[in-house]
């Protein structure tokens, strides 16, 4: 497992902790531990990004030009799927829980482990043999259906690897499930005494409510997948127009899971927020029970919505009327999250490292990403913007502008505790900044490109919208600067970086008060809480 | 939260026989012409089937409420699903 | 501690607390926790299968009244009296490893897993004769009345739904044994019989789950 960059186990701490207990492949890849279990998933979500990444590089330099010069349309297709399916499932959907969550979850709660640390390992395993399967789809040519899988394409006239991608996702979903299902029972039965609901985090708020969607939506998706790939391979099935069976029925299928999935992405990122937000402007978080009902409410209402989807579809005028009127509830919980975060920020002590960067950007995009949701929401709108780059900007500005700027907020936040080493912070907030102009370069003009009305999925478009698309390249090669620094900056840190100590950033939090890194049973002895979550007052700064 | 009550096994043997009496008449039930009302009486008993398994075998009437709410919430999920999916189907 | 993989059952019946858990009683309500949660996961992944149905009944009621009518009522209708019989039988084991009584607990789980295999073995009979009547999509399906491709569709869900749930039925059976095993070692006593309790909430619910299949299978339209 030694690489050069990572240091041996003997330059860690000089405390016995949870990296230092045994350093061979049987250690890490037969561990029980939670700790151990997230970084993992950790370096398996890396290079699950990086494949993912390398697609959007080849679409986003194809569509440098107006006619595909660099790939086929055939390939174009493939990339564009296989872009998708790897990051909405193999990254995005893990992200956040399998590592913070796998990592801090019990650590936030007081508890030694998770409810099952031996489902927790099977899931990691479930999700590389899935990843795995669609690794294969990948190398043995690919897959052009879209990462929504539409019948009949998928069902019947799709000559690529459906099969062997629907596998590997279908075999990742069960890795979700078993995820989503560890946490609802630690948070309900494994609390440390005096940690009474409200007094949680909001982290572990966004955790149990993602978890409820995991292991409510995930099954949905398991099946449909199942009825997809069954129709493909015996040439009957409910989804064949020819025999009476409605695509619509595979649609409607679909997005009951696919929508709450992208609360599954988003909401673990308003947890990392909320944990940051309050940590760097040294104030408690403005209506703690409002934000905790407001993540209920979101992954409840997220399960109303996915008709929104399917408006100029063929699905009826009445059927979008309902769910144009629900899309528009889903959105006030939302808001009123933005709204907190805000007020949060009032007569703050605010400082701008790294995490604060990343977390104050992911609100700003996150409110520009649900805000074009609302233009999408609208039936009327809807029919001019479907399918077109407006969607496609709106759902970057949430997933990437959003979850992923969590995502690496909460990575650099944590990195102390998890590694007991500090990343540089000049590097940090250098990159923070500049993935923030490179993300709003990529994707601001593809909104442009969608009102214009490029449609999505073309590797080819009209010569006026090729300074829109030229722009947009430009962007993403800032971003993809924004995503290779901190590999480069957070493997240095694990040699060269300072010692942490306990408690770099004065954050409350129970797994601040544990020594970095965490002891393997994370407490010596079991916490006890007395005070109220994000205790913070202005009298104590962050360090760092 | 866990399910101290014990149920003597006569209980279960009732509600076997009343499961199996449900049985007979829902196969029964489908050779009468009730028109429409055919399917609704059959899934009617269905429930009331599933829930005297759930109640009794599964040990659900004396379980904690959040066992009681993670059993029907699937329910409720395919219903959601189901009815707007209908809804969608029968309103085009 | 956390690296050790695997609990061992102790020859007495006492069981040894895992270490992330402060006692032996918030072990068991996690178990139970835990197992309803996938109870309903199940539920979630089936209900797909409902949903697909109903739907698509809907738009044929005809076609799919007239495939109900040539699906075997009398093999399925004693199925169901089999798997409601192995579920009582469940419980009584269940009830018998709440109690300590161990060989009357191997009595009912060796029962349960016969009533199983007797479904399976039905099941396949019926498949049987559904083949024999040329009534399975893809492979050989000949049906000369109207709206024969939906009447296809019909008996594509019905293969499809019953497939999955035996497909359950056939894990059970798995678990079953595998605790009846378990059971004649010894393993378990009224302070521990967990994964009794968490076996027989999965049996039952496969049953539960019938209970919904059969009568939109077999009993659309009789009369």
């Amino acid at each position: 497992m030694n690489s050069a960059a990572i240091a041996s186990h003997e330059n860690y701490a000089s405390h016995e902790n949870y990296l230092s207990s045994g350093w061979n492949w049987r250690s890490w890849l037969t561990t029980l531990d939670h700790k151990r279990i997230a970084i993992l998933y950790v370096v398996t979500i890396t290079l699950l990004f990086g494949i993912g990444g390398a697609a959007a590089a080849m679409i986003r330099l194809d569509l440098l030009t107006p006619h595909s010069q660099l790939v086929s349309i055939e390939t174009y297709n493939k990339l564009f799927t296989m872009h998708g399916v790897i990051m909405v499932w193999f990254f995005l959907i893990p992200s956040i829980p399998a590592t913070l969550g796998n990592f801090l979850v019990p650590m936030m709660i007081g508890a030694r482990d998770l409810a099952f640390p031996r489902l927790n390992l099977a899931s990691w395993y479930l999700f590389v043999g899935g990843a795995l399967f669609t690794i294969y789809a990948l190398l043995a040519g690919g897959v052009d259906t879209g990462w929504t899988f539409y019948a009949p394409y998928s069902t019947t006239f799709s000559s690529s690897h459906v099969f062997a991608a629907a596998t590997g996702v279908f075999i990742a979903g069960f890795s979700s499930i078993l995820t989503g299902l560890n946490f609802v029972v630690t948070i309900h039965e494994m609390r440390a005494p005096g940690m009474t609901w409200f007094r949680l985090p909001l982290f572990i708020w966004s955790m149990y409510a993602t978890s409820l969607i995991l292991v409510l939506a995930t099954p949905v998706l398991a099946m449909t997948l199942m009825l997809m790939a069954i129709e493909r391979t015996f040439g009957i099935g409910v989804f064949d127009p020819a025999l009476g069976g409605d695509p619509l029925l595979f649609q409607h299928l679909f997005w009951f899971y696919s929508h709450p999935a992208v609360y599954i992405m988003v909401v673990p990122a308003m947890g990392v927020a909320s944990e940051i937000v309050c940590c760097f402007s040294r104030n408690p978080v403005f209506g703690y029970r409002f934000m905790a009902y407001a993540i209920l409410a979101i992954a409840a209402f997220g399960f109303l919505v996915w008709g929104h989807h399917m408006f100029v579809s063929g699905q009826s005028a009445y059927a979008g009327t309902v769910f144009s009127l629900l899309t528009f509830l889903v959105s006030v919980p939302s808001a009123i999250k933005v709204f907190n975060w805000t007020a949060t920020l009032y007569k703050g002590q605010i400082t701008f490292q790294a995490p604060m960067l990343y977390a104050l950007g992911f609100v700003g995009l996150f409110t520009i990403g649900g805000l074009t949701g609302l233009f999408l929401a609208s039936l009327g709108l809807d029919v001019q913007l479907h399918d077109t780059y407006f969607v496609v900007a709106h759902f970057h500005y949430v997933m990437v502008g959003g979850a992923v700027m969590g995502f690496f907020g909460g990575i650099h936040f944590w990195w102390p505790k998890i590694t007991g080493r500090m990343y540089p912070e000049g590097w940090a907030r250098f990159t923070a900044i500049l993935t923030f102009i490179g993300f709003n370069l990529t994707f601001f003009p593809q909104f442009i490109l969608g009102y214009l009305g490029m449609p999505r999925r073309y590797p080819e478009y009209p010569p006026e919208f090729q300074v829109w698309n030229v722009l947009s390249s430009a962007g993403a090669s800032l971003l993809a600067f924004g995503y290779v620094l901190p590999l480069i900056y957070l493997l240095w840190s694990l040699r060269y970086g300072a010692r942490a100590p306990a408690n770099p950033w004065n954050a409350k939090g129970l797994e601040w008060e544990t020594p970095s890194p965490p002891p393997t049973e994370n407490f010596h002895t079991t916490p006890v809480v007395t005070e109220e979550a994000y205790a913070y007052s202005r009298a104590q700064a962050p360090h760092g | 939260m866990t399910n101290r009550a014990d149920t003597r096994p006569m209980v279960y043997i009732l509600v076997w026989l009343v499961l199996l009496a449900l049985l007979v008449v829902t196969v029964g039930s489908a050779y009468l012409s009730l028109g429409w009302a055919n399917t609704p009486l059959n899934l009617a008993i269905s429930v009331t089937q599933a829930a005297l398994v759930m109640l009794f075998s599964m040990h659900l009437r004396s379980a904690h409420p959040l066992m009681k709410i993670i059993a029907v919430i699937g329910f409720f999920g395919i219903a959601l699903l189901i009815t707007l999916s209908l809804f969608d189907v029968l309103t085009r | 501690m956390p690296t050790r993989a695997r609990r061992p059952p102790m020859a007495n019946g006492d069981t040894a607390v895992a270490p992330q858990f402060d006692d032996a009683e918030q072990q068991r309500t996690a178990s139970n926790l835990g197992i309803w949660i996938f109870l309903a996961t199940e539920i979630l992944f089936f209900g797909v299968l409902f949903a697909a149905y109903a739907i698509t009944r809907v738009r044929f009621p005809e076609a799919f009244a007239a495939g109900s009518r040539l699906t075997n009522l009398p093999l399925a209708g004693t199925n169901t009296a089999v798997l409601l019989t192995s579920s009582l039988t469940m419980a009584l084991g269940v009830h018998a490893a709440r109690h300590g009584a161990r060989r009357a607990l191997v009595g009912w789980l060796g029962l349960t897993v016969a009533l199983g295999c007797a479904f399976l073995a039905i099941k396949a009979v019926e498949y049987r004769f559904d083949y024999l009547e040329h009534l399975v999509p893809s492979l050989d399906f000949r049906y000369a009345g109207p709206q024969a491709d939906q009447v296809e569709l019909f008996f594509y869900l019905y293969f499809f739904i019953t497939g999955v749930h035996a497909l359950h039925v056939l894990i059970g059976i798995g678990c079953i044994a595998t605790i009846a095993v378990m059971a004649s070692r010894n393993v378990f006593s009224p302070a521990y019989f967990t994964p009794v309790d968490v076996t027989g909430l999965y049996w039952h619910l496969v049953d539960v789950i019938w209970l919904f299949v059969f009568p939109i299978l077999y009993l659309i339209s009789r009369s």
